[in-house]
């Protein structure tokens, strides 16, 4: 059977439209399948700034969003899903499904790059009420009232006196089962605090944490920055229930650095919830049969010098659906995947010519 | 006979357990990070490790914390009563067993029972696994050749004995060796299909009690103090209702409360214990004086100021009860009655307040409660009077159900 | 500042930390700790007393054996026992750590332990063999001054109160509720089999002894021994 000369990249997030733009600007045609009706995934919708830099994400993504929309060599299939895909490396027959209609496609390689989902704060087994308060919000919650250039609490549109973000919501948790660090929400909650800062001067700002992971730049560019320019006040101690208290949200939780426990009002509570694989995440392991590693996400093999091939031939993976990935990592697992792709087909085309 | 509280004062506005957000969450089982411990418990009867005595039927199917339903028996029940209880506040097992009555359900009340022995075990450590599980094995395996199925009246048996599935689900040495000892007491070793606290089958009738209350309790503000040992040993087998605290705190009680027609108001130590300790309450109070004063009712006066605290263990009325009196004496801002929650719906049902609720056995003062709901503490106390002078004039030997229904 | 407990020698700390972390429990009540300190925050007794249950997974979980048998004498006794640690998200159990530190220190007769439990023997006593733990003739004014008149109200009423009570099975006074004679006597033959008995050797022979005794006359021509 012939080998078909296409690349299909199923998501359009920050992965999928580096992994596109690579393999297009190669010069093989890419087959862009993205579930909703923008490309940008997670951080185009959801996030108003990006790490470390604080750029604004609408316009540090618009060029890379605008010369995948824009590439002759790249067919952008917006509100359009994966449903089923026979065949194998060289020739994948996949199924697509758009506004309930079916077609089938084929591709020669696959990248999937469907991302991750914001772990969901009613499985928390800490009591931090995000379904009893309007004042316990999570990051994504922060970002979107940023987006809209404010910072308030919810239940009364006041700016907040007082702001606590506890570290590590639903990541690092055996009860929960989660076992694994998202990596990228004590950079976010930084981020956060010194926006709040600059949003609310006023407000006294706490970030509760278990270890802080801040690695390489991100150590001066946003940890010290936070804590040294904008008197961030980093507590080691996580908290374990917020509950209301007169008109404020009292938290419980032990400052362990002064092995005490500690119960202070604050206005507003911001959970850093970290990253379960998305549902088009685990929609794709099925439909491609990629094996899920231990914590859940797609396997990949030649760890740690292949980031990017899963155990499935012909297909490959970039960004947060092999795990939690900050934006640096998953953009250069796009490129790789893109690279890795290419490179297979062109063996593929060579061996059956 | 108690001291005097002042007129309940409705200044302090009541918080309620409707959420203050539009947000919702529904529990998806397939999410559960812990096993479904009741599979393990019928793989291993396929696998002949023991009988497992089923609910019987009909039950109340009620959602637990993951959303898992458990099975809740209407009647046919064993009750496995708590030593606490009856020796201590008897009209807590009374009206337990009062309310079955009223509502016409069949149970059996055993003296084939030991005590589940973890108080002892946590107070003093002076017992084993294999000791702890045999206790169970041996209560579970007396309720099961009566054909009548366990219903734990306390909060700690029933955190134990949940343990004690736990456990023996999981160590395969231990459960031959405690099917080992009931074997050689000639019984049956037989593991319940639901482990199923009082609490919860009140929960599974309350629209049953609701239906017979006669008291107005629209103005009644209550506290309620869930217990530490019903949910926070093997968490995942506890009910959670969306309808209380969005589904984030456990349901039972609350959602009897709400249903008998009475008002629950929060407070923000809701989630600390009483106090208990287990050793504390008898060797060592002042911590537990100091905890449930200070963390619990001065809280509870400050923040709701409510006119009853109800709870549903043993342990928790007891230290939540008797401690108030000598923060009373130092003049600290305590001074509310405390019962369990079958007591209070026996009373919203019109059961008498000393022959069924046995109020008189409880120390914070409770008669401004009965004022406000409408009950004549003074009759009643006349009327037990009455009953206590024929018993000791030997015309009477005991109050009988007769009496009192 | 001088170790406490320096008297006693490494080698007994090191046996007694050896029979906790050999309990078939310790696996899966203790992983690993970094220190979050919600288990802290949750816990009663670290409000009251200098106690943490932090410190106890901490000190396990580094062998620390002079920590260990330091916590073992001056602060397990202190735990509510209430599980409110079990939310560690290490899925460690605190409580439960405790209640085997415990079970090591009554089984090795520790002084501080026959110390913690001197109030408690009638209790262990009255368990043991009846079958219930408190039962309604304990409530006595001396035993519970600081409970108010009430108790002596109960005290001084109390066989007719016992009476004035609806369920058949509660009317008694030296026992929380009837319990059979076959039932007692299963309860006895569960502790002799388990070696509870033998665990209140260690503590409190005196005691040990009377329960032994009424243990084997009640066994004696039961048929189950």
């Amino acid at each position: 059977m012939a080998t078909a000369d296409r690349v299909l990249v199923v998501g359009g997030g920050p992965a999928g439209l580096e992994a596109a733009r690579g393999i297009a600007d190669l010069g093989t045609p890419v087959l862009l399948v993205e579930a909703k009706d923008a490309l940008g995934g997670t951080p185009w919708e959801s996030y108003a700034t990006l790490t470390p830099h604080l750029a604004p994400t609408r316009e540090l993504m618009a060029e890379v969003k605008g010369a995948v929309e824009g590439h002759p060599l790249i067919d952008v299939r917006t509100t359009t899903r994966v449903v089923a895909s026979e065949g194998v490396a060289g020739n994948f027959q996949v199924t697509l499904e758009h506004d309930g209609t079916r077609v089938v496609e084929a591709a020669g390689a696959v990248v999937v790059a469907t991302g991750f989902q914001h772990f969901d704060p009613g499985r928390e087994t800490q009591m931090y009420g995000y379904y009893e308060y309007d004042d316990v919000i999570t990051l994504v919650d922060a970002e979107r009232m940023m987006q809209a250039g404010q910072f308030v609490r919810p239940s009364n549109g006041a700016p907040p006196r007082s702001v606590a973000f506890i570290q590590c919501v639903g990541s690092r948790d055996r009860r929960i089962g989660n076992q694994y660090c998202s990596k990228v929400c004590c950079g976010i909650a930084s981020k956060q605090s010194i926006e709040v800062k600059h949003l609310v001067p006023d407000a006294k700002v706490f970030i509760f944490y278990i270890d802080m992971r801040m690695y390489g730049f991100w150590e001066d560019q946003l940890y010290w920055k936070a804590q040294e320019e904008h008197k961030v006040n980093y507590i080691r101690g996580i908290v374990t229930e917020v509950i209301k208290k007169g008109d404020q949200l009292l938290i419980k939780g032990e400052d362990t650095t002064m092995g005490r426990p500690v119960e202070v009002l604050m206005d507003l509570v911001v959970l850093s919830v970290g990253m379960e694989p998305s549902a088009g995440t685990l929609e794709m392991a099925r439909i491609f049969q990629i094996p899920r590693e231990p914590h859940g996400f797609l396997a990949t093999v030649g760890e740690p010098l292949d980031t990017v091939s899963t155990p499935v031939p012909g297909v490959f993976v970039a960004g947060a659906a092999a795990g939690p990935k900050d934006l640096e990592d998953t953009v250069s697992m796009g490129g790789a995947a893109a690279m890795r792709a290419v490179s297979l087909l062109r063996r593929l085309v060579a061996q059956s010519a | 006979m108690a001291t005097t509280t002042t007129e309940t004062d409705r200044t302090v506005p009541v918080r309620g357990t409707a959420v203050e957000t539009t947000k919702t969450f529904r529990p998806d089982p397939g999410e559960a990070p812990e096993e479904d411990l009741r599979e393990a418990v019928l793989q291993l009867e396929r696998e002949g490790e023991w009988i497992v005595q089923r609910v019987p039927e009909p039950y109340y199917e009620a959602p637990t914390k993951y959303g898992r339903m458990k099975k809740i028996p209407y009647e046919r029940t064993w009750h496995h009563k708590s030593c606490g209880q009856c020796g201590h506040i008897p009209g807590y097992s009374t009206s337990i067993f009062w309310l079955n009555r009223v509502l016409g359900y069949d149970y059996f009340d055993p003296r084939d029972q030991t005590s589940c022995t973890a108080w002892n075990y946590y107070a003093s450590a002076t017992s084993n696994q294999a000791a702890q599980a045999a206790v169970a094995m041996r209560n579970f395996a007396a309720a099961y050749e009566t054909g009548y199925f366990p219903l734990i009246h306390c909060g700690t048996s029933f955190g134990h004995y949940k343990e004690v599935r736990h456990e023996l689900v999981h160590d395969h040495a231990l459960r031959r060796q405690v099917r080992g000892i009931i074997e050689r007491l000639g019984r049956p070793f037989v593991m319940p299909e639901e482990i199923v606290h009082y609490s919860e089958w009140m929960y599974a009738v309350r629209d049953q009690l609701q239906e017979r209350v006669v008291h107005d309790l629209g103005p009644i503000v209550s506290t309620v103090h869930p217990a530490c040992h019903y949910y926070k040993l093997q968490s995942g087998d506890a009910i959670y209702d969306p309808e209380i605290y969005g589904g984030q705190r456990t349901a039972v009680v609350t959602g009897v409360v709400q249903a008998l027609g009475a008002q629950v108001a929060d407070y923000s130590t809701w989630y600390d214990c009483c106090g208990f300790g287990f050793r504390h309450i008898l060797v060592q109070r002042d911590f537990t004086r100091s905890f449930a004063t200070l963390r619990k009712i001065e809280v509870m006066k400050e923040e709701a100021n409510p006119d009853v605290v109800l709870t549903h263990d043993t342990g928790c009325v007891t230290s939540l009860d008797k401690s108030q009196f000598a923060a009373q004496a130092h003049g600290r801002n305590v001074g509310v009655p405390v019962m369990s929650e079958s007591q209070f719906a026996a009373l919203a049902m019109g059961a008498h307040p000393f022959r069924v609720t046995q109020l008189h056995w409880h120390s914070t003062d409770y008669r401004p409660l009965l004022a406000k709901m409408g009950i004549d503490a003074e009759q009643a106390w006349a009327e037990f009077q009455e009953d206590v002078k024929k018993i000791e004039a030997g015309t009477m030997d005991y109050l009988t159900w007769e009496s009192v229904l | 500042m001088e170790k406490a407990y320096a008297d006693v020698p490494a080698e007994e700390k090191t046996r007694l930390y050896r029979e906790v972390v050999q309990d078939a429990r310790f696996d899966t009540y203790l992983y690993g700790c970094y220190e979050c300190g919600i288990c802290v925050a949750a816990c009663p007794s670290a409000r009251f007393y200098d106690f943490s249950p932090r410190k106890i997974a901490q000190a396990l979980a580094r062998e620390d054996v002079d920590l260990v048998y330091e916590q073992m004498n001056d602060d397990v006794w202190n735990c509510s026992q209430c599980f409110s640690c079990l939310r560690c998200p290490r899925g460690n159990n605190p409580g439960g750590l405790i209640t085997i530190m415990r079970e090591v220190a009554v089984n090795n007769g520790l002084r501080t332990t026959k110390e913690a439990l001197a109030g408690y023997t009638r209790i262990i006593y009255k368990i043991m063999t009846t079958g219930t733990q408190v039962s309604p003739d304990m409530l006595q004014e001396d035993a519970f001054p600081d409970w108010g008149p009430q108790v002596k109200d109960v005290a001084d009423h109390l066989a007719v109160w016992r009476r004035a009570l609806p369920p058949e099975t509660m009317h008694t006074t030296a026992l929380s509720w009837e319990v059979e004679e076959r039932t007692m006597r299963e309860l006895y033959a569960i502790w002799k089999w388990t070696g509870t008995l033998d665990m209140i050797a260690q503590l409190d022979e005196g005691l040990h002894d009377i329960m032994e005794e009424i243990m084997d006359d009640a066994l004696e021509d039961s048929g189950i021994a």
